[in-house]
């Protein structure tokens, strides 16, 4: 493989539009939102309650309660309702984020009429077996401690908790860890199944290949039972502060033969005024192939794989990311490099030709990578919903991103791209790197992976 | 709970729907093209498939058709250093690139204005790389790092080394695509032309054009800028066959982690042969979806794994057939062996019903034409049914091949395959840190 494809962030376009959608609101509260697509005889239906892991008591109970809903009903076993869904040939998928908990299927729409009460049970009389709580406890668990063996995924985990710190939902383990996960019990899901996953939290997403006037009394049926309940207050933006002084946590994997490092500060959250042009400068330095992080650090030096930049932007405050990795001896000359971008970037910012590389770029992949599968769709409408947006941020996006200037591409370069109260997670082998990168930051925490997700 | 669906409606339903409308071509210099228009968005997926991997390898070089895919990126006669990517992005596409053990794939991704361009890059590479010494220098880094990240620092990349390693005793899939360290060392300008000039003949190339396009235009151009690349000998056939398994064979890794993995490989014929529908759909029935016979006796009832996983990859030469197994931690491999070979045992003894039957061909016809949502996916899909299949054009006939596997082929196929003697265990043991 030539390239891990870059997680990429970009959002907006303009000359493509949003598919017409329709949306309407039940007694519960339910948003119902159903957009027809005839390329693939297939239905999606997404069931996305607002909340998830930023409403969670304990790291990992928004995701073992998502989980719980395809492991019993009322009136259905987990071997019956897996069953149930593979003999359609359909997809089921829970899962929970920072702001959401989610519950998905995907079947050929000759199907809806099984399919989506299916669903619908699972939504609205989850049984949580305690057999299967355990169970699915325990799984979480050893998956928890699994992700020791990724050292990328390890280290990712923990710069999320040490760059974002405890008032930040996005420091969590969305997935939980080993401290948090044995605290979780039954009542607990109970008790959250029962305060968020109720009508007024609540949106419904049909895309695909279906006559709206046929699936809208179908889902009206599916999911008018659900107590109207409680709307869940979203906690207000702790937003990301910048440390007054670099702050470095080192993990200690004594068998690594490469360090991996995260270098993050302050960024923007969903909708903030300076997020496509903040988009399209980051293009240039950290979010595509020819990017001034993957051009110095793969396609001159030779120092890695892959080195990019990455921006959170969700409903709250996230961050500004790069990410790379490189083998133990060439650490510290890695890490200089891509800082020295940094402060090359803040000083002498994007000409105006690569400005308009970042735009061509940007635009023409858009449709690809947004508007092409009832999946993408799905993602771009729930972002819409989340963040209080509406589908003018994607049909007006190509003509926001025509009027970014080149002084306004140099003006976020400044603003954004700094130098100063930098946050270093390095993963790695400590006794070959801890001397020299003492200098990144006055305080070094150190701590050995196997300690990572363990009570301190 | 719900009845079973009959698969004649998900077939009925599929099938029309699903019928993807192919133009194939050869050009003047042997190159074979495929043109698939949709117009569903303004954009154009363009696949190369260059018949050339680690299968037609030598030990000293392994890994030079990997290393090769990341020198085409690196500058030829009019698009020099960095102008491939550049030039790409700046007209709004993005591209990427894989080598298996059979083929090395480049991938192409952009607005539909820029065909003409991207053509136009993509023909000055296969007629005139360029062979910078400092850029090889550099590159070799670049690969190396990937090794340490794909497989020396990654637990199952080790793990599936050794199990290929043990497996293949003769047949270079012997080696993976990345290549053993010391050939990534020790590769040289020597070795990359000969690789250059073995496996980048157009007459060994297959092109894929997915997306907004008429196929006229697209012929038309793909005319102008390709046709005039001149035929050369492709790579020689690989002549070596790997001698039958005679008994099972052990490979064992110790290394610090958390949880221990095992995979199991069985071999099975390249993906040309009539088995190959029945391998897929036992591998359905077997490992996909949380009702799979593997996932409810080893996830579910006896939890003792976290993941259970089975693939066979497509291959020109016979291949292997693995299965994964991410245990419960403190687990023992044994238990979980044991379990795993009840379940083949259960297959080859007993019959499975024909409602089982029909759950694994719904399951595999849905992911099938779940590949096809993407320009990129049907592109895809298309290039390796033109080469492991027997051409693309039996991408519309699978599904019929699908239904027709009976009950009596899964149980022959088991047992045929599913031996004591024909596998190979590879384990991860976890030593601390």
């Amino acid at each position: 493989m030539r390239l891990i494809l870059l997680l990429l962030t970009i959002c907006a376009s303009a000359q493509v539009k949003l598919p017409p959608y329709s949306k309407q609101t039940l007694p519960n509260g339910t948003t119902l939102i159903l957009m027809p697509r005839a390329e693939l005889p297939l239905t999606t239906v997404t069931a996305v309650f607002r909340g998830g892991a930023e409403a969670e008591s304990v790291a990992g109970l928004a995701s073992v309660t998502a989980e719980l809903l395809e492991r019993g009903t009322a009136t259905q076993s987990a071997e019956q309702i897996a069953l149930a869904f593979d003999s359609l040939g359909a997809t089921l998928n829970t899962r929970a984020s920072d702001s959401t908990l989610t519950i998905a299927s995907e079947f050929l729409s000759r199907d809806t009429g099984r399919a989506l009460p299916l669903l619908a049970d699972l939504v609205q009389k989850p049984a949580f077996p305690e057999p299967e709580v355990k169970k699915v406890l325990a799984q979480f668990l050893d998956a928890a401690k699994s992700v020791k063996d990724d050292p990328q995924a390890a280290a990712g985990i923990a710069f999320r908790s040490f760059f974002y710190g405890p008032a930040h939902p996005s420091s969590r383990p969305v997935r939980g860890d080993e401290s948090s996960l044995p605290k979780i019990n039954r009542e607990m899901i109970q008790q959250f199944q029962r305060r968020m996953l109720v009508g007024r939290n609540l949106t419904v997403i049909a895309i695909g290949h279906f006559t709206p006037t046929e699936l809208l009394p179908q889902l009206t049926a599916a999911f008018s039972s659900l107590p109207a309940g409680e709307a869940y207050s979203p906690i207000a933006d702790p937003g990301v502060p910048r440390s007054a002084k670099p702050r470095l946590l080192l993990i200690d994997k004594p068998d690594a033969t490469q360090t991996y490092f995260f270098i993050g500060q302050p960024g923007i959250k969903r909708g903030h005024p300076d997020q496509v042009p903040l988009q399209l400068v980051n293009t240039l330095f950290g979010g595509r192939f020819t990017s001034m992080l993957n051009d110095e650090l793969r396609v001159n030096t030779g120092l890695t794989y892959g080195a990019n930049c990455q921006l959170t932007l969700n409903r709250l405050t996230g961050g500004i990311v790069i990410s790379s990795f490189t083998k133990t001896e060439t650490t510290e000359r890695t890490i200089d490099l891509a800082l020295n971008l940094l402060k090359k970037l803040n000083s002498t910012g994007v000409t105006s030709e690569a400005l308009k590389s970042s735009k061509a770029y940007t635009k023409g992949l858009f449709p690809a990578d947004r508007l092409e599968t009832n999946d993408q769709l799905t993602q771009v409408l729930t972002e819409l919903e989340l963040n209080g947006l509406n589908r003018g941020e994607i049909d007006d996006l190509f003509s926001k991103i025509d009027a970014v200037t080149p002084e306004r591409a140099n003006a976020i370069a400044k603003t954004y791209y700094r130098g100063e109260g930098l946050v270093f997670v390095l993963l790695g082998n400590a006794t070959k790197i801890r001397e020299a990168v003492k200098k990144y930051a006055p305080e070094v925490t150190e701590m050995p992976i196997a300690k990572l997700g363990m009570e301190p | 709970m719900v009845r079973l669906l009959a698969l004649a409606w998900l077939a009925a339903l599929l099938l029309p729907a699903q019928n993807l409308a192919l133009k194939k071509h050869q050009l003047a210099n042997g190159m074979t093209v495929i043109i698939h228009e949709d117009h569903d968005i303004p954009n154009v997926a363009l696949y190369f498939f260059y018949k050339v991997g680690s299968r037609n390898e030598k030990p000293g070089t392994t890994g030079v058709s990997h290393f090769f895919e990341h020198m085409m990126f690196n500058g030829a006669k009019k698009y020099g250093p960095k102008q491939f990517d550049i030039v790409m992005e700046n007209n709004g596409g993005r591209n990427n690139g894989y080598t298996t053990r059979d083929v090395t794939v480049y991938q192409d991704w952009f607005a539909k204005p820029a065909l003409d361009l991207i053509l136009d890059m993509e023909a000055d590479r296969i007629r005139d790389l360029a062979f910078d010494p400092k850029l090889v220098a550099s590159e070799r880094e670049v690969v190396y790092s990937e090794r340490r990240l794909s497989v020396d620092n990654s637990p199952e990349g080790s793990l599936d080394e050794q199990l290929w390693a043990a497996a293949f005793t003769a047949h270079p899939y012997h080696w993976g695509p990345i290549g053993w360290p010391s050939d990534i060392e020790g590769w040289t300008m020597t070795d990359l032309k000969e690789h250059f000039s073995m496996g980048y003949a157009p007459n060994n190339c297959v092109l894929v054009v997915s997306g907004d396009v008429t196929e006229t235009a697209a012929l038309a151009l793909v005319r102008k800028h390709l046709e005039a690349i001149p035929q050369r000998p492709g790579p020689t056939p690989v002549r070596t066959k790997e001698p039958q398994q005679k008994g099972e064979r052990r490979v064992v890794l110790n290394r610090p982690a958390e949880i221990p993995f095992q995979m199991i490989a069985f071999h099975v014929p390249a993906t040309s042969h009539a088995d190959t529908p029945a391998i897929a759909l036992l591998t359905t029935l077997l490992t996909q979806g949380r009702s799979s016979r593997l996932e409810q006796r080893l996830v579910e009832r006896d939890q003792i794994a976290l993941a259970v996983q089975a693939d066979t990859n497509e291959a020109v030469d016979p291949t292997l057939w693995t299965f994964y197994l991410q245990l419960r931690a403190g687990i023992k491999t044994e238990q979980a062996e044991q379990a795993l070979y009840s379940e083949f045992e259960r297959l080859v003894n007993t019959p499975v019903s024909d409602d089982e039957l029909k759950k694994a061909k719904s399951q595999f016809l849905a992911s099938f034409y779940r590949q096809l949502k993407t320009l990129g996916g049907k592109a895809n899909l298309i290039g390796n049914f033109e080469i492991f299949h027997g051409g693309a054009d039996r991408l519309n006939e699978y599904a019929a091949r699908i239904e027709k596997v009976t009950v009596a082929d899964l149980q022959r196929v088991a047992k045929t395959y599913l031996t004591a003697q024909n596998r190979t265990v590879a384990t991860l043991v976890p030593t601390k840190e």
